[in-house]
């Protein structure tokens, strides 16, 4: 099996074992649990019994990317397995694809066909596909004279929406002429994608100036920030936050007009407030940052979505007439017993 | 026409083309990657279009990664992405060739 591309089963200790070291002499050495357990599948070439490349992808992600280019051409082995890769991909109906890289990979990555969304001084974010960021941009709404307005954007990822991101929002949509909120789209939260947009809607649907827009693949999702949802060491989670700010500052922004980004105060996840620090220090001076206070009730808690999270949980709705606006709280009344299920099956709620 | 599904066809393999077609809004739009793309780059794009007007496809976005395909193969693949696309491979344009 000389140069054949062939599945490498990772459950498997011995496959396991030669896999990471192969990896590991390639300089890839992180394989931590969550990473490697979001992996869907992973292809293999060898020659004799010599692991000489290797990639694997989870949902519409490339990962593990590793290649030996010794005696053969440079990039061929290369554009095999990613060749490889995405036949698999596109035969399972993903035709979108990223890929998350060090920086001095990116140029391979883009001659095999990926775009580059952004980069920082050590990686890189790309994609390839169907569809592509400016496909994404093209189909946002916009308001006659967008150029001329003052446009803001606030990105949530509202589970579920409660008075302090309407705060957020009103304080936003009282200074500017137009307003984005995009809402993240990745569906690992409580309340899913659909639920989460549409009560971000309906508790947005009289404040005229505010457009409610899905973040795709492009803002806080699985591709741009995994660390958003899964636990990270905060060196990562800098990296990635640095990329996400990137490609808001200089795709995103750029093509809506947006000048301010709005941001909540976050006490409590300390993930969000990595995030909130580089985007300080990433988005100005072409995104100007304004940090809002986080609301208070009148006897002063904290506004989260992660104590009205707790709430439903705990059974405890009475205490959550103060922290949502009421169609967050209708919706809530009327699928409390799939909420509580969702979370008895394991849904995490302490996370975002 | 418009195609009816996002299809691929070819390798990134040397001397082949990867091509794949999505459904497009503004004609025939070709993104085109290749090593060679100021010597054969017209070139490229007329075999495509040329080959996707056999299928009568005026509507689609092409997207194309080029690894010093020959025209023959570019054909042999652009043919193979449009019945793909159409879903019409199990009957093989026999004209188009």
């Amino acid at each position: 099996m000389n140069n054949e591309i062939v599945d490498l089963h990772l459950n498997d200790p011995q496959v396991r074992k030669t896999w990471e070291d192969f990896l590991t002499s390639l300089g890839i050495t992180d394989f931590q649990s969550q990473e490697t357990a979001a992996i869907d599948f992973t292809l293999g070439i060898y020659e004799g019994d010599r692991l000489v490349a290797t990639g694997s992808a989870a949902g519409n992600i490339l990962k593990y990317i590793g290649v030996c280019n010794k005696g053969v051409d440079q990039g061929s082995r290369f554009n095999t397995i990613v060749s490889a890769l995405i036949s698999r991909l596109f035969q399972q109906q993903i035709f979108h694809l990223f890929v998350f890289t060090k920086l001095k990979y990116s140029d391979s990555f883009q001659h095999v066909g990926f775009h580059e969304l952004a980069h920082s001084d050590v990686a890189a974010l790309l994609e390839t596909g169907d569809s592509s960021i400016d496909d994404y941009l093209d189909a946002i709404p916009r308001v006659a004279d967008q150029t001329n307005k003052r446009v803001a954007g606030i990105v949530m990822n509202a589970n579920p929406f409660t008075q302090g991101h309407r705060y957020l929002v009103e304080r936003a949509a009282s200074e500017n002429d137009v307003v984005y909120v995009f809402v993240v789209n990745t569906d690992a939260s409580l309340f899913n994608t659909a639920e989460r947009f549409e009560l971000v809607k309906q508790g947005t649907a009289d404040l005229k100036n505010v457009i409610v827009v899905n973040g795709g693949d492009y803002m806080v999702s699985y591709a741009t920030f995994p660390a958003y949802f899964l636990p990270t060491p905060d060196q990562q989670v800098d990296y990635q936050t640095t990329l996400d700010a990137r490609i808001f500052r200089d795709r995103i922004a750029p093509a809506l007009n947006i000048k301010t980004r709005y941001l909540g105060t976050e006490p409590l996840s300390r993930t969000t407030g990595i995030y909130n620090q580089v985007l300080q220090r990433e988005l100005p001076p072409q995104v100007a940052v304004k940090i809002v206070d986080r609301k208070t009730t009148t006897d002063g808690t904290i506004v989260t979505a992660t104590a009205v999270r707790k709430a439903i949980a705990d059974d405890q709705l009475d205490s959550l007439a103060a922290l949502l606006p009421p169609s967050t709280i209708n919706f809530i009344n009327q699928h409390l017993e799939s909420l509580q299920f969702r979370i008895k099956k394991g849904m995490n709620i302490n996370g975002n | 026409m418009e195609i009816k599904q996002t299809a691929l066809a070819g390798t990134l393999e040397s001397s082949d083309i990867q091509i794949m077609l999505s459904k497009g809004t503004d004609g025939i739009t070709i993104d085109l990657e290749s090593d060679v793309e100021k010597q054969f780059g017209d070139q490229i794009r007329k075999v495509i279009t040329d080959t996707l007007a056999e299928f009568d496809i005026d509507n689609v976005k092409v997207k194309a990664v080029d690894k010093g395909a020959l025209d023959c193969v570019i054909k042999a693949r652009t043919i193979a992405v449009a019945q793909r696309a159409l879903q019409t491979q199990n009957q093989p344009a026999w004209e188009a060739f």
